[in-house]
């Protein structure tokens, strides 16, 4: 009996699947309309199409499952009515919205508005009580006003229920007890305390991101339940059934209702997680993914093999603190529109025709030029080539637009004007690389570019050379690799737990009983998901700054219980990241301990990249020549173009060449030369040694 | 030089990149919370005569102010006086751009081959410079010496590393000298990382293509402003608000008037029917009166276009000297920045008028600042608060304003209040929404709050806001919202109402509360739907007193009484 990984990843356009056959490495995709209202039926589609193909449905032995149903309601505003309990007197620190960071235009704009509160105050109620900064109760609970507050929310008729007290990372008490009396007046509720979901410092971001998680959850939970359900049904009855999450790990769908913030800017993760993977298979430490789609472009940095984190981000403005893959994104995909600004000058994006009416050379009523349009002008895209020839591009179209809107405004010809086109989205995309760079305090040369998506390998080979990146990674499907990255990870989870004191003056004693407590919480929820205490590996860090700093930096720890002498050993960590990062340290200052970290890790059934044949001459997957234009002499050269599916290990070649495939369209520029690889990955040298 | 459109588009792209890699390094290398929870700071660029270029980050208004300051150092250290590796201080405001002496100014010039093609600059505030109080901005300042340490432009740092003379100058004048030191320090990083940058694009791209890039951005902004003057018809239009009073004379108000004048493609701003300059602290130097016509023209027109010195191109200014928005040496400033906010509302006011698509609601007036003194901190050093106070923006044609953010530029500075308490002894016993705040009207101003501390120790209070006695005004029918009120122990048998910048000794056990006000309303109450203003009683925004009194709109056990509505509304 064949036995079929499955990833299915839903889009905001299409739900994609692709199933890996474990022993043999077969692959095989499906790709159906999304469907917004019932997203579980498109997954179900996207099942038919891999059942109709000979799959069984007990032949699936795993299905990892990347959800927007919770990014979807915030969105689109469609999370259910929720109500919040906070400390009494504390009304302004939601619609304040302290991390509120307009960017430039709407710093000065009168018309600036900040993003709607998902609990309204008309369903928020404040509770007296209180902790001090050290979590000693300084006021009692007020059992009463919680009890009165549930009477008035159950009248208003909410689903959900966000607590958030005051310095509740330190003491979570009051916000249990609150939990219990809410449970008393209404056991329907779905009941979010900010001590569970992000106990951290900083009274804002938490509440925030609890109040989402009320907001969400139970759209997730029935979200679940009726997938569950469905698959069940159809005969899908493996327990190895997971979802995607935003730090780069899995969970199993049996708890996913209780964590839905974790899957809020799942969409990215997978890219990013492939591209941990490839720098496992290639021995290749340092990373930066670059995954460019049709709207939008991805970008992540791996460094020594794993990605980083960040607990900063946002959808549709509302801020959410979970630790997530630090992701930066950028309006800079296929289908973005290049416009002569009102400066006079050329701007590519940030909006996109995304893919209907898409590009002009799609023919589907798109007139305004894009990014795609120019690089089929410029001979890097194949007019007969896109999806493995099943779609037919319109060069004349795309000539017309970019003459009518670019070309002839300026005064240019179309070749001129669609390489201006490129250069701009280039450098575009090489901005935020450089900023990516420089926030962590890294040199490109010392990094692979990781060509991800169906457009991020026909512009990575340009941007590594003028980023000064000694090597591109274009991997088997870049197109699919996102959905990819689906299978190639393990159950993760992170627990956060702040608690600020001096690094020489905390006791240990106190920074092993919070250890504990979240390696407690670990246990139980691992155990809920059916593991055993032996398959789990734990990781625990804590977040160190120098007193006085805003900014904390992640420290590993070593493993068993710390004790005095671990402290230097801690601070030497800690001045060395600092070092590495900000180019400076203060090895004599005292250093603060902020928010203590630990990371549950279980290995799960993973697709191991198969390898492919061995080959040693590329003359045979070449198809023929075309001329493509060289942005750096900006001129048309005569290029190979080689046949992807083709190409085997050990194949070498050298630009001016263009490599097509089904999902994809790799660029090697003139003057670098490209190997094939044991696992089928392009290895492009840019010459830019290191 | 004359550049393509698509080469100047990338150049500047990476000019961008720039100010946006000096913003990040100033803010993630600072010590303070002004820096890290304010973002009272920017960092940036101007050309080799200071013109402003691109900046990055933080407070907008800050920036256009580097051009004096390039000018005085220029004058400062001339020929070749200046050498590479060099970094300069300077916070004199009669002397560097800065709107007041703790906000210090960090210029890096950049040479290329020896020819100085730029300077990195950045404006960032500081907890502390000396000075009459702990926060240096005293009420009761009457001259610039009460305002703390003035540096004249001197150099700072060298290809060696920092000078040490100058630091332990700094440090010796400052009650919080490490945190001051580290700030600076942060500063200095972040515009010699933008020289760094600027000298690596000059390398890449050609000396000359970089610097006709950037002259470049100046002109088209500068062009863009004259285009859309020119689109509005020519005309004039005045705007006045009050401040309750200087400082010094607590009984007399001190107007500050703006009279606009559109013809073809150039704006006159003329503020020579504003009161003279006062003795006590709220005069705002006229690089900052300037600055915030500037912001303000670019808001009253469209806000994409990139904020530089090319727009001072398309106004001309009449600003006498000796206004209390363009005092004269030895003028204290050091409350300036409420002034200079009124000053922003007025020119928006004006110029709403002659371009009504523009229009909005001023912003609630009183923005400030609290500066806190303790002798011991939690870490039992000295130590010093300080927090910005907003207020919130006035309605638009389309929507209600935006809560608490900064009138002159909408970032949220508010200092969390588990930080607050964790890094000084100190409790916030309130941070909430302040009812009936924000001025009617058809759409109404942003609410406005009420934050309350109480002190856990000895400790000397500067609380300078404004606006207690002046209040705001509506626009197109809508109405103004309450004045702001600073209090201590409000309810208690002995409280005292504060006036607008005030400095005291407060026990422990004090309880200062600042109710900082929304925003005005925009068009008349009437005519507010009426659901919306039920919706905002039960969000406890307004009060059924008031949804009757200023809305007209009757609600009887949370429900409209439509009937009563209608008669109450005619």
């Amino acid at each position: 009996m064949s036995s079929w990984m499955v990833g299915i990843d839903t889009g905001g356009t299409f739900t994609d699947l692709i199933a890996f056959e474990v022993d043999s490495g077969e692959l095989r995709v499906a790709k159906v309309s999304s469907d917004p209202s019932d997203p579980s039926s498109a997954v179900m589609a996207a099942l038919e199409e891999l059942f109709a193909t000979g799959v069984k449905p007990a032949e699936i032995a795993s299905l990892v499952h990347g959800t927007t149903v919770a990014t979807n309601a915030i969105l689109e505003g469609k999370g259910v009515k929720t109500g919040l309990l906070i400390t009494d007197g504390f009304r302004a620190v939601y619609e304040a919205r302290g991390w509120a960071r307009p960017d430039a235009t709407d710093l000065i704009d009168p018309f600036y508005r900040k993003p709607p509160l998902l609990a309204p105050q008309s369903l928020t109620h404040g509770i007296p009580g209180r902790m001090d900064y050290q979590g000693n109760e300084l006021a009692p609970l007020d059992e009463d006003a919680v009890r009165q507050a549930a009477r008035a929310l159950k009248d208003e008729g909410v689903e959900s229920v966000a607590v958030c007290y005051l310095f509740s990372f330190q003491n979570g008490a009051h916000e249990q007890r609150t939990a219990e009396v809410l449970a008393e007046e209404s056991g329907d509720w779905r009941v979010s305390l900010s001590s569970v979901v992000l106990p951290t410092i900083r009274e804002y971001p938490r509440q925030s991101t609890t109040v989402i998680d009320a907001y969400v959850g139970p759209n997730m939970q029935r979200y679940l339940e009726r997938l569950s359900d469905s698959l069940i049904e159809r005969g899908v009855v493996t327990p190895q059934v997971f979802l995607m999450q935003s730090n780069g790990g899995l969970m199993r769908i049996t708890i996913g209702a209780r964590f839905p913030n974790q899957t809020l800017l799942s969409g990215p993760a997978g890219g990013v997680v492939a591209g941990e993977e490839l720098a496992r298979i290639t021995g290749q430490q340092e990373i930066v993914t670059l995954d460019m789609g049709g709207t939008s472009t991805d970008i992540a940095m791996i460094t020594g093999g794993r990605a980083d984190e960040t607990n900063e981000g946002k959808i549709a403005g509302q801020d959410i603190g979970t630790p997530m893959l630090q992701v930066r994104t950028l309006g800079a995909g296929g289908g973005t529109i290049a416009r002569i600004g009102p400066d006079g000058l050329l701007k590519v994006g940030p909006e996109s025709a995304g893919a209907s009416p898409g590009p002009a050379c799609y023919g589907r009523g798109g007139e305004l030029p894009t990014v795609t349009d120019a690089n089929l002008v410029l001979g890097a895209m194949a007019a007969d080539n896109v999806l493995g020839g099943r779609m037919a591009l319109d060069k004349a179209a795309a000539e017309k637009a970019i003459k009518t809107h670019v070309a002839d405004p300026l005064g240019l010809s179309v070749v001129e004007a669609a390489a201006g086109i490129l250069r701009i989205v280039n450098t575009n995309m090489a901005v935020d690389l450089r900023l990516a760079f420089q926030s962590r305090g890294e040199d490109p040369r010392k990094y692979m570019l990781a060509a991800f998506g169906g457009a991020g390998p026909l512009h990575s080979t340009m941007l590594a050379r003028d980023m000064k990146i000694p090597k591109v990674i274009a991997p088997l499907y870049p197109g699919i690799n996102s959905a990819m990255g689906l299978l190639q990870t393990s159950v993760r989870h992170v627990y956060l737990q702040s608690s600020v004191a001096r690094l020489s003056e905390i006791d240990v004693g106190r920074m092993n009983e919070l250890f504990d407590g979240l390696e407690a919480r670990a246990a139980e929820d691992v155990r809920e998901e059916g593991f055993t205490p032996d398959q789990v590996t734990i990781h625990r860090q804590v977040d160190m700054r120098y007193q006085h700093q805003g900014y904390q930096l992640p420290v590993d720890c070593p493993e068993g219980a710390l004790s005095d002498a671990d402290k230097p050993t801690l601070k030497a960590g800690f001045d060395e990241a600092h070092q590495r990062i900000y180019g400076a340290s203060a090895p004599d200052e005292d250093a603060e301990v902020v928010t203590f970290r630990v990371i549950a890790e279980i290995v799960v059934p993973r697709l191991e990249l198969p390898r492919i044949e061995s080959g040693g001459d590329a003359f045979g997957a070449q198809i023929s020549t075309r001329p493509l234009y060289d942005l750096e002499t900006a001129s048309f050269g005569e290029a190979a173009i080689y046949d992807r599916a083709k190409l085997a290990a050990g194949d070498r070649f050298d630009g001016p060449a263009v490599v097509q495939q089904f999902d994809s369209t790799t660029v090697i520029c003139a003057g670098m030369s490209c190997v094939v690889d044991p696992w089928g990955n392009l290895i492009i040298d840019t010459g830019e040694a290191a | 030089m004359s550049l393509d459109p698509i080469t100047t588009e990338v150049v500047l792209s990476r000019v961008r990149e720039t100010t946006e890699a000096m913003a990040h390094a100033l803010f993630h290398s600072g010590y303070s919370p002004i820096l890290r929870e304010s973002q009272d700071g920017t960092a940036g660029l101007t050309d080799a005569a200071g013109k402003v270029i691109m900046v990055g980050g933080g407070i907008q208004y800050h920036s256009m102010l580097y051009t004096k300051s390039v000018e005085s150092l220029l004058a400062a250290y001339p020929g070749d006086a200046m050498r590479d590796g060099d970094s300069f201080i300077c916070n004199d405001p009669y002397q560097a751009g800065n709107s007041h002496v703790p906000d210090m100014v960090v210029l890096t010039p950049v040479f290329y081959h020896g020819r100085r093609i730029a300077f990195g600059v950045s404006v960032a505030h500081k907890a502390d410079v000396g000075g009459l109080v702990p926060g240096s901005s005293g009420a009761a300042a009457r001259e610039i010496f009460h305002d703390g340490l003035r540096l004249p432009p001197v150099r700072y740092w060298t290809v060696k590393g920092v000078v040490p003379e100058i630091e332990n100058i700094i440090r010796t004048n400052s009650r919080v000298p490490d945190v001051v030191v580290g700030d600076l320090r942060g500063q200095v990083g972040s515009t010699r990382l933008g020289a760094e940058r600027l000298i690596a694009l000059s390398d890449e791209y050609g000396v000359d293509t970089l610097v006709a890039a950037m002259q470049s951005l100046i002109d088209r902004t500068r062009e863009r402003v004259k285009a859309e003057i020119a689109s509005w018809p020519d005309g004039e239009a005045e705007a006045e608000g009050f401040m309750d009073h200087d400082g010094a004379d607590l009984k007399t108000p001190v107007k500050i008037h703006v009279r606009t004048i559109k013809k073809g493609d150039r704006l006159t701003i003329d503020f020579s029917g504003s009161d003279g300059q006062t003795k006590g602290p709220i005069n705002t130097p006229a690089q900052t009166c300037k600055a915030v016509s500037l912001l303000a023209t670019i808001a009253a027109s469209d806000p994409t276009i990139p904020v530089n010195a090319g727009a001072f191109d398309a106004l001309d200014f009449v600003l006498p000297d000796g206004k209390v928005v363009s005092p004269l040496y030895p003028a204290t400033v050091n409350h300036y920045f409420p002034t200079s906010h009124l000053a922003y509302a007025c020119v928006v006011a004006a110029l709403g008028k002659l371009n009504p698509a523009r229009a909005v609601a001023p912003p609630g007036l009183g923005n400030g600042a609290i500066a806190i003194g303790y002798k011991e901190g939690r870490n039992g050093k000295p130590t010093v608060q300080y927090e910005l106070m907003v207020t919130s923006l006035g309605g638009t044609a389309d929507h209600d304003g935006t809560p608490m953010v900064m009138g002159m530029c909408h970032f949220t500075p508010s200092t969390p209040v588990e930080i607050v308490e964790t890094e000084y002894p100190i409790r916030i016993r309130k941070f909430d929404i302040w009812q009936d705040s924000a001025g009617a009207g058809r759409t109404r101003g942003g609410i406005g709050f009420v934050r309350e501390y109480e002190m856990l120790s000895d400790v000397i209070l500067t609380a300078r806001t404004a606006n207690h006695e002046q209040p705001g005004w509506g626009v197109a029918g809508g109405e103004g919202p309450p004045v702001c009120v600073t209090s201590i122990n409000p309810d208690g048998p002995d409280a005292i109402e504060l006036a607008a910048l005030d400095t005291r000794e407060a026990a422990a056990g004090t309880i200062v509360r600042l109710e900082q006000t929304g925003g005005s309303g925009y068009g008349s109450p009437l005519e507010r739907d009426p659901a919306r203003v039920l919706e905002d009683v039960r969000d406890g925004y307004i009060s059924t007193a008031a949804a009757d009194a200023k809305y007209g709109v009757i609600i009887a056990g949370g429900q409209i009484d439509e009937a009563a509505t209608a008669a109450r509304r005619g």
